[in-house]
């Protein structure tokens, strides 16, 4: 039996979520990024690592959406805002099905689907292209100002990293959302408290970045966003309020789920060297999608 | 020329029902036709450009077709990175309209000048750059706007502007001869071509009859008209209320080294009239902005002169 007969399908929305599969699906993915990072001798691994589990839970329950119908009308978008974490959105989607798994080996090679920063152009069943921080929440209210116009029953989700949140366009959207009654849109922040080269808390006013978009008239939750069992369960809670928009603060570990990648700014760039993959990959357990054994 | 914006959106709004206008908390009263027609659509996103542009991206992603309003200088300057990204490389179908473009806000100083924004938007690739010279090139030129399939950028000016003269149609990428001539020719852009064709009357009662071709499409360049006007000149006149870089001067001068015959080349003579690399200072009224750039029908009329005085015989 193959590994990925293990891994859970995508399940309707409201059905009750799996947590140990997604438990072992967000490994499995973990595993994947350290893979295609090495391959490709690049990747923002610290920013993709801390992620996983919140895409995990997006794409293995959360949204409503199918990898045969991308671009189904009434469909849930995702706005992945913070694109330089890619692999971690190649890798689930190529676990929910978007992706064969076996391109994922095409990861930053030229002319393929999968480049370093996510294009629509070379893979439009994306959303959005990203790379520059800042645009998804915006481009996310319009989205959602056209879906109420137009009576469509989807919702709009965008996943920001927390430097992102340093850029004005952000609060510019986080306004507008609110101004509007978005109740359909949810922002989830990445919250891994770790920026390019400084700590968030250092770069931002201290005070908790829940009240700053309660500021804004939104209804925020601040979760651990790598425990599964904590981020389905605040998932289910979606939306927070009936008039106003949801933020979910996701407070995150960057480097999430390899001990030592763990917290460390280094991993924000640094490519993993074969003795880094071979220690990941024992530590995590699992072999990455697009390989069938662990080396 | 906003007269006629709001007006022909009203138009657009009646025969295109994914019509959509966002504004940056500008335009008091100028929309309130717009508004109360079609309340769903018409969106103030206040004062918060970049938000407007990318709002206006998720619009377009779903298959609406927006158009995006605010001062020129703050909506190309401020958002020009969510134009560049949001609208040029999605290649979405959103109209950016920019008022009061060139020195329509002389007196606001230079926060509000616009001599940057064709420029601007003349970097991004794929965005098709207009800058009409009166009202009624606004009306004809909105509705082809909004049927493209990529992004466009619209320099609307203030209220009050004659129509520009002559016939020629007026369609996007084309340009238009607005005024017959032979060895001198004045080429415009925007508000320009208003007292450039003043200028070419008088010089035609002198008996030196100078061509008037107005440009108010820089992306896509009918390079085709420029060839058969600088075939025909020895001088031509570039008169333009936008800076010296990225401007029609810029097209007409890269056209020249790069695309003209070696004969016309070596021929012709470029003169640029506008605001060159000055900063407006000092509070001066639109009409002295004319002025101090040599943009009104008198110094254009000199300019006129002087290029036809040193033209050697043929």
């Amino acid at each position: 039996m193959s590994f990925n007969a293990q891994l859970p399908s995508i399940s309707p929305a409201k059905a009750a979520p799996d947590v140990a599969a997604l438990r072992l699906a967000a490994r499995r993915v973990r595993a994947t990024c350290i893979q295609m990072a090495h391959d490709a001798k690049h990747g923002h691994l610290k920013s993709a690592l801390s992620c996983i589990d919140i895409l995990v839970a997006l794409y293995g329950g959360f949204l409503s959406v199918t990898p045969d119908h991308p671009r189904d009308p009434g469909r849930d978008r995702l706005l992945f805002s913070k694109g330089h974490a890619v692999t971690a959105l190649y890798a689930v989607q190529a676990l929910y099905g978007y992706i064969p798994p076996a391109e994922l080996d095409d990861y930053c090679r030229t002319g393929h689907r999968l480049p370093d920063h996510p294009c629509r152009h070379a893979l439009p069943l994306l959303e959005m292209s990203s790379g520059s921080l800042g645009y998804g929440l915006g481009i996310g209210t319009g989205m959602m100002h056209a879906m109420m116009l137009d009576g469509k029953p989807g919702r709009v989700v965008a996943v920001l990293s927390d430097g992102e949140c340093n850029e004005g366009s952000v609060w510019e959207a986080a306004m507008f959302a609110a101004a509007h009654s978005q109740n359909r849109l949810l922002a989830i922040i990445d919250y891994n408290g770790l920026q390019a080269v400084g700590r968030s808390a250092e770069l931002m006013a201290p005070t908790e970045i829940a009240e700053k978009f309660q500021g804004f008239g939104w209804e925020a939750r601040t979760i651990d966003g790598n425990d599964l069992e904590h981020v389905t369960a605040t998932l289910a809670d979606v939306p927070f309020s009936s008039d106003r928009p949801s933020a979910l603060i996701a407070r995150t570990r960057s480097g999430a789920g390899v001990s030592f990648m763990e917290n460390d700014l280094a991993w924000h760039y640094r490519a993993p060297s074969a003795e880094d993959l071979a220690n990941a990959l024992a530590e995590l357990g699992v072999a990455p999608l697009h390989r069938e054994r662990r080396p | 020329m906003r007269r006629a914006f709001s007006e022909t959106l009203i138009r657009l709004g009646h025969d295109d029902p994914k019509v959509i206008f966002l504004t940056g908390d500008l335009g008091y009263q100028v929309f309130d036709g717009f508004r109360e027609a079609f309340p769903n659509r018409y969106l103030n996103v206040g004062v918060a450009e970049a938000q407007l542009v990318n709002c206006a991206a998720g619009l377009a992603l779903e298959g609406w077709r927006p158009l995006i309003y605010s001062i020129a200088s703050f909506l190309t300057g401020r958002a020009f990175e969510q134009i560049r990204l949001a609208l040029g490389y999605h290649r979405l179908p959103v109209v950016v309209v920019g008022a009061g473009g060139g020195y329509s806000y002389a007196q606001s100083g230079v926060t509000h000048h616009a001599q940057e924004d064709l420029a601007l938007m003349g970097l991004i690739p794929g965005l098709t750059v207009t800058c009409p010279g009166g009202p009624d090139e606004i009306s004809a030129l909105l509705p082809q706007l909004t049927r493209l399939d990529g992004p466009s950028y619209l320099r609307v000016g203030r209220f009050g502007e004659p129509a520009v003269p002559g016939s020629a149609p007026i369609l996007v990428g084309q340009g238009r001869l607005v005024c017959p001539g032979d060895r001198v020719a004045f080429l415009t852009t925007g508000a320009a071509v208003i007292p450039a064709t003043q200028a070419a009357e008088r010089l035609a009662a002198d008996g030196r009859a100078t061509a008037v071709c107005h440009f108010h499409t820089l992306r896509p360049f009918d390079e085709r008209l420029l060839a058969e006007v600088a075939g025909r000149a020895d001088i031509l006149i570039v008169a333009e209320d936008h800076g010296l870089r990225g401007g029609l001067r810029d097209v007409v001068s890269r056209w020249l080294v790069t695309a003209a015959h070696h004969a016309v080349r070596s021929r012709l003579r470029l003169i640029g009239v506008g605001p060159g690399e000055t900063l407006i200072l000092g509070n001066p009224s639109l009409d002295e902005v004319m002025r101090r750039c040599g943009l009104t029908p008198e110094a254009l009329t000199e300019t006129g002169r002087e290029a036809w005085s040193t033209l050697p015989n043929r």
